[in-house]
């Protein structure tokens, strides 16, 4: 009994190593800082579009979200600063959801099941809509060149700021650049 | 702590002032980093051992003699940002140099890394994985951008070499080497 105990846990040290390895390439104390700003576009151009399915198969169109202040943020679970950054984009949703915005977030290449499990482990738990680009095609569309970036579309549509590479999202310094451009102030 | 230095050369020829050079090693997994911050620039590679990378692309699809392929390349987590540098900062791999030995080499392409792993067969999703776990092969950063992501310098474990990073600011163009980097030996 005590002998398959042992082997059972060193399969779960062996998965657990293998976890960590794969998912954390560099050294946790060694990651870059997140930036607390967003670049703003000096011409805002209307954003390319955006139709996918999220973790339950539903539907998510950006172009029924105008009127919103839309936060679309390209992602994928084994990208270090995209998992630093997420949970401050949770943060972000829960402080302004009710003045107008909202947050989409495209896992790109991954399955329902790799996503799902990630989630899980994050504090705050994503509650926004997080959908599925299997293909990278939609980010291509948007013309993406790394993970993560991410882009705020205002309410009509436009694209008015970027970030590429890793964001505090719920900084005071983004909030207050979100501010002029939620539909509710 | 051995310090490496690096030059930062703007509107070349013309070399700008040399930069004292970081360097350490992980206590944990004993990877080491080599950084600089010059210019408003950041440059730094930390490796990545064999064992990570096969461990990260074998939980992603790839087969182990593929990920083995790729493992043992000289493998580095390489972060490129523009913190202050005055204006946005553009780069393209293409122009990077590795100089080993005394002979200058290019890195090889993502491209060309894809069309090897559609050869061999490697699954659409892993492949997918592979394309943007590489460092960007192109970019440009306004200040505060920046990415991360994997750099294979094509040389066996062990090896030591110095990699010529080239970029425009600001319509000017920069040269930062990083010197006596080595390739993770295990």
């Amino acid at each position: 009994m005590f002998a398959a105990l042992r082997v059972e846990l060193m399969r779960f040290a062996r998965a657990a190593a293998l976890a960590w390895l794969a998912a954390t390439p560099a050294a946790a104390e060694d990651l870059p800082p997140l930036t607390h700003a967003l670049t703003p576009i000096a011409t805002p151009q209307p954003a390319p579009a955006l139709k996918l399915r999220d973790l339950d198969g539903k539907v998510h169109d950006l172009a029924r979200l105008k009127g919103k202040l839309v936060v679309v943020n390209f992602w994928a679970t084994w990208c270090p600063p995209c998992r630093r950054e997420m949970p401050s984009l949770e943060r972000l949703r829960q402080r302004l959801e009710n003045k107008g915005l909202a947050v989409l977030a495209v896992d790109v290449g991954e399955d329902v099941e790799t996503v799902f499990s990630f989630t899980g482990q994050l504090d705050p738990a994503p509650a926004f809509p997080l959908l599925l680009d299997q293909d990278s095609a939609v980010m291509q569309g948007w013309k993406v060149r790394g993970l993560p970036t991410t882009f705020v579309v205002d309410a009509e549509g436009r694209v008015v700021y970027r970030a590429i590479g890793g964001r505090a999202f719920d900084h005071e310094a983004v909030v207050n650049q979100l501010q002029p451009h939620l539909p509710v102030r | 702590m051995k310090k490496i230095l690096m030059a930062l050369v703007a509107g070349l020829p013309a070399v700008a002032p040399a930069e004292a050079q970081s360097h350490r090693a992980d206590p944990a997994t004993g990877t080491e980093t080599w950084e600089t911050r010059a210019h408003g620039v950041a440059l730094r590679l930390t490796q990545i051992l064999p064992d990570q990378a096969r461990a990260f692309y074998l939980s992603r699809g790839f087969a182990a003699e593929d990920a083995e392929l790729y493992a043992t390349d000289c493998v580095f987590m390489t972060v490129l940002r523009n913190d202050a540098a005055p204006g946005a900062l553009g780069f393209r791999l293409a122009d990077w140099q590795v100089r080993v030995r005394g002979e200058r080499r290019a890195l090889r392409p993502v491209e060309d890394w894809l069309a090897l792993w559609r050869e061999r067969g490697v699954p659409q999703p892993a492949r997918i994985a592979f394309r943007w776990a590489q460092f960007p092969p192109e970019q440009e950063y306004e200040r505060g951008e920046w990415n991360q992501g994997m750099l294979a310098v094509g040389l066996p474990p062990g090896e030591r070499f110095d990699l010529a990073a080239r970029w425009q600011v600001a319509g000017k163009a920069y040269e930062g080497v990083l010197t006596d980097v080595r390739c993770a030996s295990r």
